[in-house]
């Protein structure tokens, strides 16, 4: 069981606070989605959590386990399973996909095996019905906003993280890429039980990866959580109106009760 | 595929067909410098390599006839040299240049002209710096519907120093002209590198890029790579590696390169 617990996290970038107060426990084998109108934080969270040096952590911690990580760097993170799989990847010309993954499984995992590697990669290519030529080009060279989306998510097939965020991993994506990319990261989920924090505006994706608990999230903290039919509530109420009921955080489920 | 060895700017070897002539001239007392002739007949590849072990002054002039294209790679290897290239090029012509250099050492001159219609120029250095480099290029589009693509791709190491300067010409009434320029200098001194992009159009009808960039390993890319777990060394050295094998088709020569300098 692998825990990743955020306390009190107030964080900032370029002198402006974004995270306020934020608190949030994620546990191997829960999926959490935040939701939440743009600017509120939800991205500057995941990038906190990876440990951007861009963003200042101001008061609260972050810990991994029992471990805190506030003060890790970015790839010690990582390599403790920590993933982050971005909403804009980057594109970087020359280094092809193959040799970075290499690079990063290496890195991650001592007893590293190239056939075993090259294995999974051609296997995970073709679930998610990428062209396999992509590989050996360099990280998102020339691939479009879905491609990319692909890619982040066949790098979590292969890195095996057991924390893995995902920053709007629907957006760029078509109809049939969509169900693609949703039904690797739910058959990810079941194989290896990670616990998963999602970040979405639409519900599109949420028809695909089944969420435990709903977050909202304005002003840089977490208004009101839920199970998923907080997600019907949002659709019909919007957010202004879900801010003016409450601040509390109170479950959905708990509530019923 | 035609090939010659220069070993302190003599030839050493050479296997040439008749699709390529070569003229070495007798050194040139006053200025101290050899020439060597180039003329490439009809379509071909052309590979030049140098070695060195003293200063090397050298002129080389590239002639392309009508209607030929030439895919010359050329790799420098140690020595100090001080080479000026004058390349001619007739109408229909296209000329890929792909030049390695790994010197102590460099100051390099080269002057193009596009003499001809569809006269077509596509240059690629990479260079890996480590005293001081400097090299001029001034691409003359003498005719309309002419094209160049300048990239200098450096990175500096240890105590270098490196300069690029690359200057584009386009007159009046020479229209429909294409000019790119990139030049990327990956800095991994403290030392001051200097790139002078300039575009020199007297035309309207004319298309004209040019990037300059000069500093260490981007901070978004290492993030990136380092968000999979990759230590910010590797990382570097991957980036690194990636920028400068970049464009190139073969890899032989840069990653002998790499190896040496970032095992």
């Amino acid at each position: 069981m692998n825990t990743l617990k955020i306390e009190n996290l107030t964080a900032k970038v370029n002198n402006k606070t974004i995270l306020n107060n934020f608190n949030l426990e994620l546990k191997s084998g829960e999926i959490h989605a935040i939701m939440g109108p743009n600017g509120t934080g939800k991205s500057t969270l995941t990038k906190v959590i990876m440990g951007d040096p861009n963003y200042e952590i101001v008061k609260g911690n972050i810990y991994f386990n029992d471990t805190k990580i506030n003060d890790l760097k970015v790839d010690e993170r990582a390599r403790l399973g920590v993933f982050l799989g971005m909403q804009m990847p980057m594109e970087i010309e020359g280094v092809s996909n193959a040799d970075f993954l290499r690079t990063a499984l290496r890195a991650k995992d001592e007893d590293f095996k190239l056939f075993s590697f090259v294995k999974k990669l051609d296997q995970e290519v073709a679930n998610l019905k990428m062209d396999p030529e992509m590989i050996h080009r360099g990280i998102n060279e020339g691939f479009s906003g879905g491609e990319r989306k692909k890619n982040e998510i066949l790098q979590m097939h292969i890195l095996k993280p057991k924390i893995v965020m995902l920053d709007e991993i629907d957006s760029g994506l078509d109809v049939d890429s969509l169900k693609i990319v949703g039904e690797s990261v739910m058959k990810y989920f079941q194989e290896e039980k990670p616990a998963i924090l999602l970040i979405t505006h639409y519900q599109r994706l949420l028809d695909y990866i089944k969420p435990d608990f709903i977050h909202v999230m304005t002003d840089g903290k977490i208004i009101k959580s839920g199970d998923a039919s907080l997600v019907k509530i949002i659709e019909e109420k919007g957010y202004d109106k879900i801010k003016e009921t409450g601040t509390s955080v109170i479950k959905e489920n708990e509530k019923d009760e | 595929m035609n090939k010659i060895v220069l070993g302190n700017g003599e030839i050493i070897k050479k296997s040439l067909d008749d699709k390529v002539e070569i003229t070495v001239l007798a050194k040139q007392n006053f200025l101290n410098v050899k020439i060597l002739k180039i003329k490439v007949l009809k379509t071909t590849d052309l590979v030049i390599e140098h070695t060195a072990d003293s200063e090397v002054k050298l002129d080389i002039y590239i002639n392309l006839e009508p209607d030929t294209k030439c895919n010359l790679t050329e790799i420098k290897k140690e020595g100090n040299y001080k080479l000026g290239y004058k390349i001619y090029q007739a109408e229909n012509t296209e000329l890929n240049i792909t030049k390695i250099n790994d010197v102590y050492s460099i100051k390099e001159l080269l002057i193009f002209n596009l003499n001809g219609e569809n006269a077509k120029v596509n240059y690629l250095l990479k260079s890996i710096s480590k005293m001081a480099e400097k090299y001029d290029l001034m691409v003359y589009h003498n005719f309309s519907n002419t094209w160049s693509n300048i990239v200098n791709h450096g990175v500096n190491i240890k105590d270098g120093i490196l300069k690029f300067s690359v200057s584009g010409f386009v007159p009046h009434s020479k229209v429909n002209c294409v000019v790119n320029q990139n030049n990327r200098i990956i800095n991994l001194t403290n030392n001051s590198c200097e790139i002078h992009p300039n575009l020199f159009i007297d035309e309207n009808d004319v298309v004209a890029n040019h990037s300059a960039h000069i500093g260490k390993c981007k901070d978004e890319e290492l993030f990136y790579l380092k968000s999979r777990g990759i230590s910010e060394q590797a990382a570097e050295r991957l980036l690194i590696k990636g920028f400068l094998m970049q464009k190139l088709t073969d890899h032989t020569e840069i990653e002998r390169i790499i190896k040496k300098y970032w095992r």
